[in-house]
């Protein structure tokens, strides 16, 4: 910045106070956007369709409408097992390979973890249908388990890399120390290692919780009707010909809330996973 | 109690670098060996390998005379105290020091009083309940230690323990570890790049270079003896200085010189150093330690008599005095280190310490404080010729007998 000439350059306490302010005002603007739309289906969830079009007024008709028409709470139930099981398989997986990858030596360790990695680089989309044959042939679509397998196998290269990372994080010392202690690889892995991976497992455990409660494209390619999660079944509801907004806003309401629990309750393990490796 | 064997052991990692080569060690019962050198000798691979924690390429390693190569760690029944402590970071203090034994399924009680037992010793007691994060750094190493002794090992393996700690706190615990060693007489293995630490704790040294033994010996013979310029170099603070020499045939025997210096060889040191015959008008590695390099001031030495000669006057007198002028004087209270520019070539293959850096051509004594000699002077030095150390050039061996 050049000062000009015969006017006093602003003082630092002074220029200190206009950027805070400068911050506060974009940090502002930035959460309005991210919030409005949490405020608009809020507001609009109490409302009949007749309100929706006038703005103006609050009923619970919405409600009565997605409960006539939804079997929300086993829909609910539906996504919590889907999420669960798919979270659980995710977990054993990258914890292990995860440990395996950062802590022992073996053959080929590198280009397996580079495969795995690469995994991640591939969209759903792109190999949605060859998944859908495969687990055609194997039996597994209009079910839990191939909806479940899915979800595990999209889940498990991230959470793989994030906790090969996490476990890189711990001192090579501390893992033969276990050693000789007289542990095997295995209860080192179980006694210490995983132990002390808990903020890297809550970070994997929120991000994967969040991506499959939200997703609708697996849940309505490889479920059928009756076993359908809360998104794909919202997602029925606005295909008819009348699309009622506060009903599907009311849907959209209740199926946030558990992410956003699940969200505040790990929160702050999520950003300690998140941040970590970046140098201690 | 027991015995560690080490025969031709030789360590070569997958990219082809050789850590430790044909390694020869025998740590007897009850034993405190130091494995010591400069950082990449292979001491700490080499005690790696002990442990089971790196595969060994070629030779065998045996404890109590059993060959325990493909011997698992847990197998091995031996405990290591890790440089950075590697303490469970989850678990309590109480927990940390009962760990292994509960792996290896030891009773409650027993279990109990072996922790006990240790956190006694080490003055644990009170902080057996907190997480090591809750700890000082000493108390941390006490808790290593701790570890590692409920276990009743066959023997202890200390890969630089004490080298996270302030000066104060290590030169505090070196003592302890030395009287906990002994009360216990577990046989042990403890490596350290400080030749301090070495010297002050082993009862016996083990010198390693470049993935080669020096030389094992107790820590006076050590430094009263080194087998070679490395081992000179490396022991000692300050270091020896190693100065490049002619051996040459004087009136009264044989006389060193160089540069404009010469000293003479008394005749007690040519009994001792009986190959040095052979050096007669050859080069040789002359190394003087401080301490035998006094201020001429204050040894009483005649001004131009020699001490160690029988030759008064003539050319050979002045052969244990040198003159050189003083480029430092350091202050250390109990004494003064004078560091002086020779008019020769210091031995360039000397091995320091590596943090030991030092100018070429100078040379230190180890003077006593009230010498008086100043900076930026001509200082008459007496040096005590019964005590030089006489090296091969080519090979850095110490020539010693023919």
């Amino acid at each position: 910045m050049a000062a000009h000439p015969g006017r006093r350059p602003l003082g630092p306490r002074l220029r200190r106070h206009v950027w805070a302010w400068a911050l506060f005002a974009i940090m502002i603007v930035i959460a309005v956007v991210m919030l409005y739309p949490f405020w608009y289906m809020a507001d609009n969830a109490f409302r009949s369709p007749g309100q929706f079009d006038r703005q103006s007024g609050h009923s619970l008709a919405g409600w009565s409408e997605l409960f006539a028409n939804l079997p929300v709470a086993s829909q609910m139930l539906n996504s919590t097992l889907v999420c669960a099981a798919a979270i659980a398989i995710i977990l054993v997986v990258s914890t292990s390979s995860g440990f395996a990858f950062a802590k022992l030596r073996f053959r080929g360790s590198g280009t397996v973890f580079l495969l795995v990695v690469s995994a991640l680089m591939v969209p759903l989309q792109s190999i949605i249908i060859p998944e859908y044959v495969n687990l055609a042939k194997l039996g597994l679509t209009n079910s839990y388990a191939g909806a479940v397998l899915v979800y595990a196998a999209l889940g498990t290269p991230f959470a793989t890399f994030l906790m090969a990372t996490y476990y890189r994080g711990i001192s090579d010392e501390l893992i033969e120390a276990a050693i000789i202690d007289g542990l095997g690889y295995e209860r080192t892995f179980l006694r210490i290692a995983l132990p002390l991976s808990l903020p890297a497992i809550a970070t994997v455990t929120v991000l994967q919780f969040i991506q499959i409660w939200d997703d609708l494209l697996v849940g309505l390619l490889f479920l059928p009707p009756g076993q359908r999660t809360i998104t794909a079944g919202l997602a029925t509801l606005s295909a008819g010909r009348t699309t009622s907004i506060p009903a599907l806003m009311a849907g959209s309401l209740i199926s946030a809330v558990p992410a956003i629990v699940v969200y505040l309750i790990f929160q702050r393990h999520l950003v300690k996973g998140l941040t970590l490796g970046m140098g201690r | 109690m027991s015995r560690i064997e080490l025969d031709s052991v030789t360590k070569r990692f997958p990219d082809g670098t050789t850590a430790v080569r044909a390694l020869d060690l025998r740590v007897g019962d009850g034993e405190l060996l130091v494995l010591v050198g400069p950082s990449g000798c292979g001491k700490t691979t080499a005690l790696r390998m002990i442990a089971g924690l790196e595969a060994v390429t070629s030779g065998t390693i045996s404890i109590d005379g059993v060959v325990v190569n493909d011997v698992e760690p847990r197998h091995r029944d031996i405990a290591m105290v890790f440089q950075s402590y590697a303490l469970y970071p989850h678990l309590s203090v109480y927990e940390n020091m009962a760990f292994s034994l509960r792996y290896r399924g030891a009773r409650k009680s027993e279990i109990q009083a072996r922790v006990a037992e240790a956190a006694r010793i080490l003055e644990l007691e009170p902080y057996l309940r907190r997480k090591p994060r809750e700890l000082s750094g000493g108390q941390r190493q006490r808790v290593a230690m701790g570890r590692a002794i409920v276990r009743q090992p066959r023997a202890f393996l200390m890969d630089e323990p004490l080298s996270n700690l302030d000066a104060k706190l290590r030169v505090q615990m070196r003592a302890e570890i030395a009287q906990l060693q002994r009360s216990l007489g577990t046989t042990t293995v403890y490596v350290t790049h400080d030749q301090t630490e070495a010297m002050t704790l082993g009862t016996r040294v083990a010198v390693l270079s470049g993935g080669v033994l020096q030389q094992v010996a107790p820590p006076t013979e050590l430094y009263r003896r080194p087998a070679n310029l490395f081992v000179a170099g490396f022991i000692g603070s300050p270091p020896m200085n190693l100065i490049d020499a002619r051996l040459e045939r004087g009136d009264g025997g044989p006389l060193v010189v160089f540069g404009p210096h010469r000293l003479r060889v008394p005749p007690s040191v040519l009994a001792g150093h009986s190959g040095l015959d052979r050096y007669l008008g050859e080069p040789v590695v002359v190394g003087i330690r401080p301490e035998h390099l006094a201020d001429a001031a204050l040894a009483g030495a005649p001004p131009a008599g020699p001490a160690g000669g029988p030759a008064p006057g003539g050319p050979a007198a002045g052969e244990s005095v040198i003159e050189l002028p003083i480029s430092l004087r350091e202050e250390l209270g109990s004494e003064v280190h004078l560091h002086a520019t020779i008019g020769a070539a210091a031995h360039a293959g000397a091995a320091g310490d590596g943090d030991d850096v030092r100018s070429l051509a100078t040379i230190v004594a180890r003077a006593d404080p009230r010498s008086r000699i100043a900076e930026g002077t001509i200082a008459r030095l007496v040096v005590d010729a019964a005590e030089l150390h006489f090296f091969d050039p080519a090979t850095g061996a110490s020539i010693r007998d023919g």
